[in-house]
């Protein structure tokens, strides 16, 4: 460069060259430690009205210029008190347990007109019982050791429920016109405002599910046996008869000396899953649910329905109109009346169809997603992936479907739950998912 | 009449892909491939002068006194064709490229010369997929989601397992799947939507958020993990801020430490050119590749069939099966060249 003048340049860094100070400035954040578990909440969503979704501020506004919401379109959290374990969904109400050993393990919402969720005194009048619950309010059990019994599953019908305990058996309550409370049906018997909830007696052994029909109740035994009472003008009874029984009854028919391990009904049409994976139905058959054995439109004792091509079945789940079955492999078949999602050109089918595993989240990237669980409203279908991601399809009656429109789904469509889903339970117009947080 | 330099341009026309290298803008990858492209082209011998007859005066001797003009025809170099005078054959040629990369990633670029570029465009248009590594770091914050940007925040991340990194990205994905069904432009309740559900054809036509259709974690050492992800219509900033909300959802924070696209379209890094390798020799090699791949596709496919979305594992089928043929081709010409030779 030689002497005289000397350019000097300065350059500074760029941001981009600089290396970044890791050293001690700043403080570090600790938001979640290492034992965190995930929290658990509850979603709620479908037909308000009624005050089957537990949030008052949907059908009384808090205040004067909001107006009350109908229709809730989306998965909507519903503050608990507890964690919530069970829940089910009947015709316009709700009932969802904790298997917590506290005081109050079992909380209902909604339509009450039948006593379905036992005696709700009102502010003003303790003789009187509200006929709509907004809110979820504890039901008082006559449990002979309240702070030891744990309230394993509840099931919902059109005006009765049923609560499985895991010492002191099944509780009933609600409407019994039929004895589908399995109590003594009382002529006459007013049940707005009745505090009557019946523990059931007549199991040979300890009863480990409970299924609600429209108006009839299904319980299955630690044995593997069936009972059932209720109406039964379809068959839905399964004891051989079109009579009415108030008191359970063993099932007989193709079920005599078969191990049951789950039962499943929510319209008028019965299903039990059999330990090897075999399929039994009985009740209604106008929408082609049993055609596989009859052409007939009902059968009052249990049938095996011979699948083909279903592998094992592990769990079936029953809808007003339609009926969908699970196997081993996680996949999904169904068949019926109705949408029954395979497309608008498939609204019957006698037979069972599989659902394609793509529909569900399987990709090139995903290869093993199963299918978990399946539940069946009276109109629509719910599946839970082993993801933890809610499928839906069916019949869009009133949002229950929580998809954010009211229109009605042809095939399996993800339900955005903030969350993982763990179980969800199916409704006429509204549903009822357990979930938990991600971390 | 081409000369040698058209001809060879004409055997570069097509598209091939690069490796750019991070740090660098495309734009100079671009412009020096078109240099290297130009020097070469403008190297090659250029055709012989023509000729031309022309009548010139003599040159007068002393001895001889000028009696009218003499003119005797002699055949001269036309000098306006000289290359002196005209400059070279090529000022520029049209290089193209297709998705851009920013400076702070790397990997597949596609480029195209001449008329390649009509087919870039047509590649622009049809939902081309693109694979790409996301390399991300627990722990920091920063403003631009990269290891080199200002921090904002730092955090823990010893609570930070592979299952729950898992569930994170599960569910990340669910929500991708349904934005895939939600800016599909069919109508839902029709029997076509559940059809091409099934078969996974539903998705956005043309412009439409940037929707990643696969996700995945290939490795996960914490503080460091790596990211393999598919995705459709996106930007780099925006994966570097996937990464950052990946960072978010496990209640700690995330970086990304570098992007490299493995694969555009049908492209991928086992053609890309590195940089010693950006001469107009392998450029052409790559280009002659590209056509007979075509060739090969145009005849194992149906003429009616649709394009569909192309994933990894097709693309790698397919370009197993050129690499085998292009294998054999290459023998052939080699013992070819030999024998002539």
């Amino acid at each position: 460069m030689g002497s005289g003048h000397c350019i000097c340049s300065y350059a500074t860094l760029s941001k981009a060259s600089r290396p970044q100070e890791k050293s001690s400035a700043g403080p570090v954040f600790q938001y979640v430690g290492q034992n965190k578990k995930p929290t658990p909440k509850v979603f709620v969503w479908g037909f308000s009205f009624t005050g089957a979704l537990g949030i008052p501020s949907f059908v009384v506004p808090d205040s004067g210029r909001k107006k009350p919401r109908k229709y809730q379109l989306t998965p909507y959290r519903l503050e608990t008190a507890e964690q919530i374990s069970s829940a089910a969904c009947g015709y316009g109400f709700s009932l969802i347990a904790s298997s917590t050993k506290d005081a109050s393990k079992l909380w209902g919402m909604g339509l009450n007109k039948d006593s379905q969720l036992g005696f709700q005194r009102t502010q003003h009048s303790r003789h009187q019982s509200y006929d709509y619950v907004l809110e979820p309010s504890p039901v008082a059990l006559p449990l002979v050791n309240p702070l030891q019994t744990r309230v394993l599953q509840v099931a919902c019908g059109r005006a009765h429920s049923l609560v499985l305990t895991d010492r002191e058996g099944v509780f009933s309550m609600g409407n019994n016109s039929y004895g589908q409370c399995g109590r003594r049906i009382v002529e006459d018997e007013v049940y707005s405002g009745s505090h009557i909830i019946h523990n059931i007696e007549g199991f040979a052994g300890r009863v480990v599910q409970v299924a609600c029909g429209q108006d009839h109740s299904l319980f299955l035994t630690e044995t593997g046996k069936v009972l059932a009472c209720g109406w039964g003008a379809d068959g839905q009874t399964g004891l051989g008869h079109h009579n009415i029984s108030s008191s359970p009854v063993e099932v007989g028919g193709d079920l005599s000396g078969v191990e049951v391990q789950q039962i499943s009904t929510y319209g008028d049409c019965s299903l039990a899953v059999s330990r090897d994976g075999q399929l039994f139905g009985w009740g209604n058959s106008e929408y082609r649910q049993l055609a596989s054995v009859t052409e007939a439109t009902q059968i009052n004792s249990p049938r095996h329905l011979p699948l083909k091509g279903c592998g094992k079945v592990v769990q079936a789940a029953c809808g007003g109109t339609q009926v969908a079955v699970l196997n081993d492999k996680g996949e999904v078949f169904v068949w019926g009346y109705g949408i029954l999602g395979k497309g608008p050109n498939l609204s019957e089918s006698s037979t069972p169809e599989v659902i394609p595993s793509t529909l569900f989240g399987r990709s090139q990237f995903n290869p093993s997603v199963a299918v978990t669980r399946i539940r069946c409203g009276l109109s629509h279908f719910a599946a839970v992936t082993d993801r933890g991601e809610l499928f839906v399809w069916g019949k869009n009656v009133r949002g229950c479907l929580g998809i954010g429109k009211r229109d009605d789904q042809y095939f399996p469509w993800r339900v955005t739950v903030p969350g993982q889903v763990v179980d969800v339970a199916c409704g006429v117009d509204h549903m009822v998912a357990m979930a938990k947080s991600l971390l | 009449m081409a000369t040698p330099a058209v001809r060879m341009f004409r055997r570069l026309e097509g598209l091939f892909c690069v490796y750019k290298p991070s740090g660098v803008h495309w734009k100079l990858v671009r412009d020096s491939i078109e240099t290297n492209l130009l020097k070469v082209l403008n190297a090659t011998p250029s055709q012989p002068l023509p000729q031309e007859v022309r009548f010139l005066a003599q040159p007068s001797t002393e001895t001889e006194a000028p009696k009218g003009l003499t003119l005797s025809a002699t055949s001269v170099p036309v000098l306006s064709k000289h290359p002196l005078v005209s400059g070279p054959e090529f000022q520029n040629i049209q290089v193209g490229v297709g998705h851009r990369l920013d400076a702070f990633s790397s990997g597949v670029l596609v480029l195209g010369v001449g008329n390649g570029n009509k087919t870039l465009n047509d590649l622009y248009r049809t939902r081309v997929t693109r694979d790409y590594t996301l390399e991300g770091e627990f722990g920091t914050a920063t403003d631009d989601f990269t290891h080199t940007g200002g921090v904002v925040e730092r955090s823990t991340y010893e609570h930070i397992t592979q299952d729950k990194l898992e569930r994170v990205l599960a569910m990340l994905e669910g929500a991708n799947q349904k934005a895939l069904l939600m800016y599909s432009n069919v109508d839902m309740r029709s029997q076509e939507a559940y059809e091409m559900a099934v078969q996974g054809l539903l998705g956005p036509e043309g412009k439409s958020a940037p929707i990643l259709t696969g996700l995945r974690c290939i490795h996960f050492q914490p503080p460091n993990f790596i990211l393999e992800v598919q995705c459709l219509n996106e930007t780099q900033k925006y994966l570097r801020k996937v990464v950052h909300e990946i960072g978010l959802e496990l209640r700690s924070t995330a970086v990304c430490k570098g992007i490299r696209r493995t694969r555009d379209g049908l492209f991928t890094l086992q053609d890309a050119l590195t940089r010693h390798h950006w001469t107009a020799a392998d450029i052409t090699q790559a280009i002659r590749q590209y056509h007979s791949s075509k060739k090969h596709r145009k005849r194992s496919q149906s003429p009616a069939k649709k394009p569909a979305l192309k994933t990894s594992e097709d693309v790698t089928a397919t370009q197993q099966n050129e690499a085998n043929e292009e294998a054999a081709v290459g023998k052939i010409k080699k013992l070819v060249a030999e024998t002539r030779s």
